[in-house]
């Protein structure tokens, strides 16, 4: 295929801006006509998929819109109608599917999400916090110019510091961000173990399709999608996950269960997950983290679980492998091509260091978005099938251990042998580590959509 | 033989349902009623009956006209197809399972097939034998996902992996000598328990599944 057009691209689907300064700003709109108007405003300072050249901007701009945000904007009933049903419904409605039940259900959402009145998304990130608050006060006086919007909750989120530099580590101590897959036409600083594996075992990248609507995916067909055509292409679609994370829980879990594991505290920590804490992954240094593999691209992806059957090195219920399972359940890997996503995340709240007091009640956690062509088919069934049901991996009813909506009924099964440091262990009663606080499903249209959007354009016949 | 994969046999039958001009509400709409209020759960006579892992009853009506340039067809009958994933006789045949059901489920097979063509009823085991296998069609080919296992040997597999995973969850870090005892306490406890109600281990989960999704 052809070179994408990446100035009709934003640039949130295509690259992880790794800025370590972000803000999620939601919005109702209350006028249609004013809407427009903002929309029109925002689209010159929408960041595209354009590459930085000249290095990395001082804040970047993003936007998407819920299905009763497009409808607030009065695009036409044929067009909304022709929206896939999930992304209709959004993903409260989606509770009972998702598994967001229990601690994890609406009602203990945060404020912002209890009513539908959430119909745009605003993601800014900024190189530093003094251009992120810059860049939104730019926002705000267009939102109050324009009187299009009403800005509803603001999400800060920041990259955690250690010593005073910007880590990929997420709260629990994990270095994050390893995985994402490559797609074709996407130029990237590709790495084996991104795309999909090949029968000879090498890695290509997967059908555009399954990032961005109007191209082929996997199975050659073109993803459900919009009409016209020209609102849908080069757009996609984002899961936004407000996870929320159990610091304290998650550290008295690992004081209790190690004082039984013979592996000790930090190789249980990585069986949870599949990677030690710096990110070598469990299947290359099962024994210990090898820094030196973290660093080599040629490495840190490039594994597969073929020869780790029996999961004595990373679990066979162990985050990673679930969430991306390679070659896992057989066939060259090619029942998983179908169900891989991009994720975005940026954590929120304050980082607290070992041996400082943590609490579960400080907001503390991730937000998590996820880009895929087909919600239902990507997102909703990795959650479904892989994070909160186990039996494609032959765990049975176990969750994710890490990710699981437990609620103290959890079991995670680490897998051993016979060898002192790597013993078997059955981890019983799992509470939740992580739980939902709230979010939604948004169509991230092309900038010549939003242009449409803006000029009141889009027509379905 | 193409009815059998393993130790599972792949049952397809269809059954021509009556076409009866005089009847109100006609036959195949009574079956769809019947089965309507069939329980699917364990109370679900096909799972009372021994030896079925899974079943399933279709009211098929017609081929359906998908438009040009597809050819208008249509059958001569609507159908009722059964479909069960079950367990043979040691001979290898369906005569055993056949039995089984007309022995357990009579009743409802009657109030259902009755509206088929030459339904000859449950009581005479020989008839009806004879017309189940009439109507079968070879499956050719299907999946069944019970890991080559007999109804009997599933539910006993089942609960001897609560058992044991309770077990060990239990048991982590007690000393060798307790250990064992505990362990062969265990083995005598599962070798005296009684066979397993049919669908006792079913997990209910609080997900909504199916659809598009599964």
């Amino acid at each position: 295929m052809s070179k994408l057009n990446e100035t009709d691209i934003q640039g949130f689907v295509l690259r992880g801006y790794n800025l370590p300064y972000g803000r999620y700003i939601l919005l109702r709109f209350e006028n249609p006509d004013r809407a427009r108007a903002l929309v029109s405003k925002l689209l010159p300072i929408i960041t595209t998929g354009q590459r930085w050249d000249n290095g990395k901007p001082q804040s970047t701009v993003n936007i998407g819109f819920t299905h009763r945000g497009l409808a607030a904007l009065a695009l036409p009933d044929a067009t909304l109608l022709s929206f896939p049903v999930e992304f209709q419904q959004g993903m409260k409605k989606r509770a009972d599917i998702l598994g967001d039940t229990g601690l994890n259900a609406p009602a203990r959402w945060d404020d912002v999400w209890h009513g539908n009145d959430v119909h745009a998304w605003l993601g800014i990130n900024g190189l530093t916090a003094t251009a992120l608050d810059d860049c939104c006060s730019q926002l705000r006086s267009l939102f109050a110019e324009t009187r299009g919007a009403v800005e509803l909750a603001a999400q800060d989120a920041v990259s955690n510091m250690v010593d005073g530099q910007q880590t990929g580590k997420e709260h629990f101590g994990y270095t994050d961000g390893f995985g994402n897959p490559d797609y074709l036409g996407i130029e990237r600083n590709s790495q084996p173990g991104h795309g999909k594996q090949l029968p000879d075992g090498s890695w290509a990248p997967l059908a555009t399709g399954e990032l961005l609507l109007g191209y082929a995916d996997e199975a050659g067909e073109l993803p459900a999608a919009p009409i016209p055509h020209i609102l849908a292409s080069n757009g996609t679609f984002m899961v936004y996950r407000k996870l929320h994370q159990n610091l304290a829980t998650f550290r008295s879990f690992l004081d209790e269960q190690s004082a039984v594991y013979g592996g000790g505290r930090e190789k249980l920590a990585a069986k949870l997950i599949g990677r030690w804490r710096d990110g070598t992954p469990l299947e290359l240094a099962p024994d210990a983290p090898d820094p030196s593999i973290v660093k080599d691209p040629q490495r840190s992806t490039n594994f597969t679980y073929g020869a780790d059957g029996a999961g004595t090195r990373c679990p066979i219920g162990a985050h990673m492998r679930r969430a991306h399972p390679r070659d896992a359940f057989g066939f060259n890997g090619k029942l998983i091509d179908r169900r891989r996503i991009t994720r975005r995340g940026q954590t929120y709240g304050r980082f607290v260091p070992e041996g400082e007091l943590a609490s579960d009640a400080e907001e503390r956690g991730v937000v998590f978005m996820v880009l895929n062509a087909n919600i239902s088919r990507q997102f909703e069934f990795v959650q479904q099938q892989w994070i909160e049901y186990g039996n494609d991996a032959k765990q049975g009813n176990d969750k994710d251990p890490l990710m699981g909506n437990h609620g103290g009924h959890g079991k995670f099964v680490v897998q051993g042998d016979r060898s002192a440091t790597n013993p078997p262990l059955v981890c019983a009663h799992l509470p939740s580590f992580v739980e939902l606080r709230g979010g939604d499903y948004f169509f991230i249209p092309s900038m010549t959509a939003l242009g449409m959007i803006a000029m009141k354009l889009v027509d379905p016949r | 033989m193409p009815n059998n994969s393993g130790k599972v046999y792949g049952l397809t039958i269809l059954s021509p349902i009556l076409n009866d001009d005089e009847a109100s509400p006609s036959h195949d709409l009574q079956i769809r009623s019947y089965l309507a209020g069939l329980s699917t759960g364990r109370e679900s006579p096909f799972a009372q009956a021994p030896g079925t892992h899974l079943a399933r009853l279709v009211v098929m009506d017609d081929v359906i006209f998908v438009g040009a340039p597809a050819v208008e067809e249509h059958l001569n009958s609507k159908y009722l197809i059964f479909e069960s994933n079950c367990d043979p006789g040691p001979d290898g045949t369906i005569d055993s399972y056949l039995q089984g059901l007309a022995e357990y489920a009579g009743a409802h097979l009657d109030a259902i097939w009755s509206h088929c063509v030459g339904y000859p009823g449950a009581s005479d085991r020989a008839a009806f034998v004879r017309y189940m296998k009439a109507c079968q069609l070879e499956t050719t080919f299907f999946f069944a996902a019970v890991n080559d296992k007999s109804v009997p040997e599933t539910l006993r597999a089942l609960q001897t992996q609560k058992a044991v995973a309770d077990f060990v969850e239990t048991h982590q870090g007690m000393q060798p000598g307790q250990l064992r005892a505990e362990f062969l306490q265990l083995v005598a406890t599962l070798d005296a328990a009684p066979m397993p109600a049919v669908a006792s281990a079913t997990v209910s989960r609080e997900m909504k599944i199916g659809g598009r999704n599964e």
